[in-house]
């Protein structure tokens, strides 16, 4: 009995000493993340949204990417509309995904829009980031899907994860977030 | 609802909550492992419900061992065997668990660098160095082809250029080459004028370009084939306009390109999972250590929850046992199982039956003696003989009250004490236990006959036998009844008397009067004849005889009322009115004699014989004044009082004198015919005094008092029926 409970102790003695060593380490995902600027207007009955987004830079990052670490870039948009004694109504919820890696062989920075199937190669990272980090009219909704009479709110956040992982992997690593980052939401109301 | 229905339900809810939790957990890891959006979402309520079972397992683990730590406190039955079994459970468990998980941790430590060893990690990068260096070698060949293609068509343009580009793209097969100006504009292509437009030179290009330098690069634009990209200026040559340049794509062959993309693909992904080592292993550690603690969590209250299951058949039977061993035989178990355990459980039970059966059996019995020990102790309290049960040392066990009424003593509060005890008040129960010590002194356990028992006031004598009692061994009790036989032998003693009496009466009165009147005659004829000296001689001689003859007659008068015993006639009369009458007439008669009276007023009418009792008093006044005669200050004194004694009301009349009182020895026979201390007494007095009260079923004792003097005592019953009592009491 009393040696079970040495182990448990034990257990979970060591669990926060775990968690603490890993928040505390040098992440190449630290650094600067969110979203500069956003809006969004209506073109010929779609909502466009245009943002800037600052992704996290640094010589670790660089180093990271070199070292084959593909980055997961994705953008999530929320077009809602608040309720006052409910939860608010969701009308749109989208993710943009884009994937950022070194090309070894060919000495350039790869960029690849997932959904778009398309891939730009730049020969710096601050050229890719850039590019990645400019959203030109992304179309969000169809203006009929939003009501003029309401007032919709749009928000917008930008997250980064590393790696390149099975998902399974993944799984294992629930408890930890040092594998990505989020922005904070950036939010505003469509005016039209 | 009451707080145990609440703590059952609270109880079942956590039991839930975790089970809740942890599949729920476990279903959200699933999913989140299908659908990364969804995962970053979800991962912190899979942390919630993660933390959210490990409580509910930890509270209940907690809260079952606390019940079992508290059970072993307060030494509840069972609690030890269950202490150690969930020990030994626990260790079971728990032992080879952290085993696997050391090892297992270790496995993971070492599968995981493992992956990363430095030889793949040479190889891989010997393999990109071989790629790079094969791509290297065509990147210089193809920048040096369209460096010459630049200077061949250098000072070329319109249709001599297309022209141009065409044979050299004929002499250069899967390139692709295009002329562009300053700005990016295309001025012409190696495909003619039906030919699709290249896309947009890239910013990288036109700046390579604007900087006077040639351009090369390996590009993948998604179609699955690289290609290397080249530019060169045109302006090197003399009268070129500036800004001028050739890109020239050329496909690199498909073999290459697939090799270089394998590469590039086993990089990136050494890369990735190179990256996620650390947290990978860190993650394993966590998982498998969370899995390890849920586990151990899990198992411990497994053998906590085994062991007390197991257990509780046997807490089950030491508080049977406890109970049993307290008197309640009313205990069931609850049967278990069918199994050894359920068998000695349903021994307990029988044995139970049996002894509760046993026990109720051994009440009847119980109760069935106490009846008969009821009905004996009434037959023996109704007994007129005494009845006493002593052990070897004197002890008494049991007395009836008849006892405790021949003896004087009240024996009943006695049982238990020595009968030696406190004896000294009295007599007549120390003479009983100085006979009584006697016998069992001489070895005597058996035995029938008379005790006479000294006392100065009321001497008697008793019939008593003794015999030891059955199967008590050596130190056996003795089981002695007795009887007061005094009013018996008095009886007897009367009734000789009487008959003698009768006799003398009858035998000696019938010749008494011719001496009487023999000798008158006698006197009447001598008289005139004889001299002055010889007359005087026969009148004093025929004088003696005819006193002499009177005396005789008068004692044969006592005798022959001694002897008759006339029907005593009841009535109710007032006994003090009696005995203030007769004060009155003896302190008339003599009034010398100073006669005090003092009467009970509780004391109300006697059922007896008037006249007879009026004898006593007379018997007795006339005896006291006797004895006082030449006495100074004589004095009488008459009491009568209401005595409310066992076993019937009594009146008690006391005449006492200060005169000389009996002499010793006779103080013992004092009532018996023919006993006297005075000379012309005929000792009938006293006599005829008893055989009135005994007639009246009275009792009378004589004594000498301390202070000088002599009391009569006399206890009549105050009526018929309390006398048939007294009487029965005395048979």
């Amino acid at each position: 009995m009393a040696k079970s409970f040495v182990v448990i102790r034990l257990m979970l003695g060591v669990l926060p000493l775990l968690a603490t060593a890993v928040a505390h380490a040098d992440d190449p995902l630290d650094g600067e993340l969110e979203i500069r600027s956003a809006y969004a207007v209506p073109s010929r009955g779609v909502i466009m949204l245009s943002a800037r987004v600052a992704y996290p830079r640094s010589p670790l990052l660089s180093g990271t990417l070199k070292d084959g670490v593909t980055l997961s870039l994705d953008l999530e948009c929320v077009v809602s509309r608040h309720r006052r004694f409910w939860l608010d109504a969701e009308a749109v919820n989208l993710v943009r995904h884009s994937e950022l890696s070194y090309q070894v062989v060919a000495d350039r920075y790869l960029v690849r829009e997932v959904d778009a199937g398309t891939q730009e190669t730049f020969a710096t990272l601050e050229a890719a980031l850039a590019h990645v980090g400019t959203v030109e009219e992304w179309p969000i909704a169809v203006e009929a899907m939003l009501p003029s009479d309401e007032e919709w709110q749009i928000a917008l956040r930008a997250g980064v994860r590393r790696g390149h992982m099975p998902d399974a992997l993944r799984a294992l690593m629930f408890w930890s977030d040092a594998w990505h980052r989020t922005s904070e939401w950036y939010t505003w109301t469509l005016v039209r | 609802m009451d707080t145990r229905a609440l703590k059952r339900w609270g109880l079942r809810g956590l039991i839930v909550l975790g089970c809740g939790a942890g599949v729920w957990a476990l279903l959200l890891l699933a999913h989140g492992a299908e659908n990364s959006a969804d995962f970053n979402r979800r991962q912190p309520w899979i942390l919630l419900l993660n933390s959210c079972a490990v409580l509910a397992l930890g509270v209940l683990l907690t809260r079952k061992l606390w019940q079992l730590y508290r059970d072993f406190r307060n030494h509840v039955p069972g609690s030890r065997l269950t202490a150690r079994t969930v020990g030994m459970f626990g260790t079971l468990v728990v032992v080879p668990l952290l085993i696997v998980y050391l090892f297992a941790l270790e496995f993971l430590n070492y599968g995981i660098d493992s992956w990363f060893r430095i030889e793949i990690k040479h190889g891989l990068n010997d393999a990109l160095m071989l790629s790079r260096s094969a791509l290297d070698l065509r990147l210089h060949e193809q920048a040096r082809r369209t460096e010459e293609i630049a200077r061949a068509i250098a000072g070329l343009s319109g249709p001599e250029l297309a022209v141009r580009l065409d044979a050299t793209r004929r002499t250069t097969p899967g390139a692709a080459i295009t002329v562009y100006d300053s700005a990016g504009r295309v001025l012409s292509l190696s495909g003619g004028p039906g030919a699709a437009l290249p896309p947009a030179p890239s910013a990288g290009v036109l700046m390579q370009i604007a900087a006077g330098r040639d351009y090369v690069s390996l590009e993948t634009p998604g179609n699955g084939r690289a290609q290397i990209v080249t530019a060169s200026p045109l302006a090197r040559a003399a009268g070129v306009p500036p800004g001028r340049f050739v890109l020239v794509d050329y496909a690199v062959p498909t073999e290459l390109s697939r090799l270089a993309d394998a590469v590039q693909s086993a990089y990136s992904n050494y890369g990735d999972m190179s990256a996620a080592r650390r947290p990978l292993k860190i993650s394993f550690m966590l998982t498998l250590t969370l899995v390890l603690l849920i586990t151990m969590l899990a198992a411990v209250y497994g053998a906590v929850w085994s062991a007390q299951r197991l257990t509780r058949p046997v807490k089950d039977l030491i508080a049977g046992t406890r109970a049993v061993g307290k008197g309640d035989f009313g205990t069931r178990l609850p049967l278990p199982s069918r199994d050894e355990m359920g068998f000695l459980v349903h021994s307990f039970n029988d044995m139970t039956k049996r002894l509760r059966r046993s026990r109720e059996e051994a009440a009847l019995s119980r109760q069935a003696v106490e009846r008969e020990r009821e009905r004996l102790a009434v037959i023996l309290s109704r007994l007129s003989s005494g009845v006493l049960v002593v052990d070897a040392q004197l002890q008494l066990r049991s007395a009836n009250d008849a006892a405790g009424v021949i003896l004087g003593s009240d024996l009943a509060s006695r049982v238990g004490q020595g009968l030696t005890d406190g004896v000294a008040t009295n007599s007549l129960l120390a003479g009983f236990t100085a006979a009584l010590r006697a016998r069992l002194a001489s070895g005597e356990r058996e035995w029938r006959e008379q005790l006479p028992l000294k006392d100065e006031a009321d001497p008697r004598v008793l019939l008593w036998a003794g015999t030891p009692l059955p199967d008590d061994g050596p130190e056996a009790g003795l089981v002695i009844v007795f009887d007061d036989v005094t009013a018996l032998l008095n009886a007897q003693r009367s009734a000789a008397w009487g008959e003698v009496a009768r006799r003398l009466a009858h035998e000696i009165k019938n010749p008494l009067t011719p001496i009487q009147l023999s000798a008158e005659q006698l006197r009447r004829a001598l008289l005139r004849g004889l001299d002055t000296e010889h007359a005087r001689i026969l009148e004093r001689a025929t004088h003696t005889i005819v006193q002499q003859v009177d005396a005789i007659k008068q004692m044969v008068d006592a005798f022959s009322e001694y002897a008759r015993a006339p029907e005593v006639q009841l009535a109710r009369f007032s006994l003090n009115q009696l005995a203030a009458e007769m004060v009155e007439l003896y302190r008339l008669q003599d009034p010398g004699v100073e006669i005090s009276v003092e009467l009970d007023p509780q004391l109300g009418e006697v059922e007896a014989d008037r006249g007879r009792v009026r004898q006593i008093l007379a018997n007795l006044l006339s005896n006291a004044i006797e004895a006082l005669a030449g006495v100074t200050g004589a004095a009488i004194s008459v009491r009568t009082r209401w005595v409310l004694a066992a076993p019937a009301a009594q009146a008690e009349i006391t005449v006492s004198d200060n005169g000389p009182g009996f002499r010793e020895d006779i103080l013992s026979r004092a009532f018996d015919p023919y006993v006297t201390s005075k000379a012309r007494g005929t000792g009938l007095g006293l006599a005829i005094v008893r055989r009135i009260v005994e007639e009246h079923g009275g009792r009378i004792s004589a004594e000498n008092l301390v202070t000088g003097g002599a009391r009569v005592r006399i206890l009549l019953p105050a009526s018929v029926e309390r006398r048939a009592e007294s009487r029965r009491e005395r048979a």
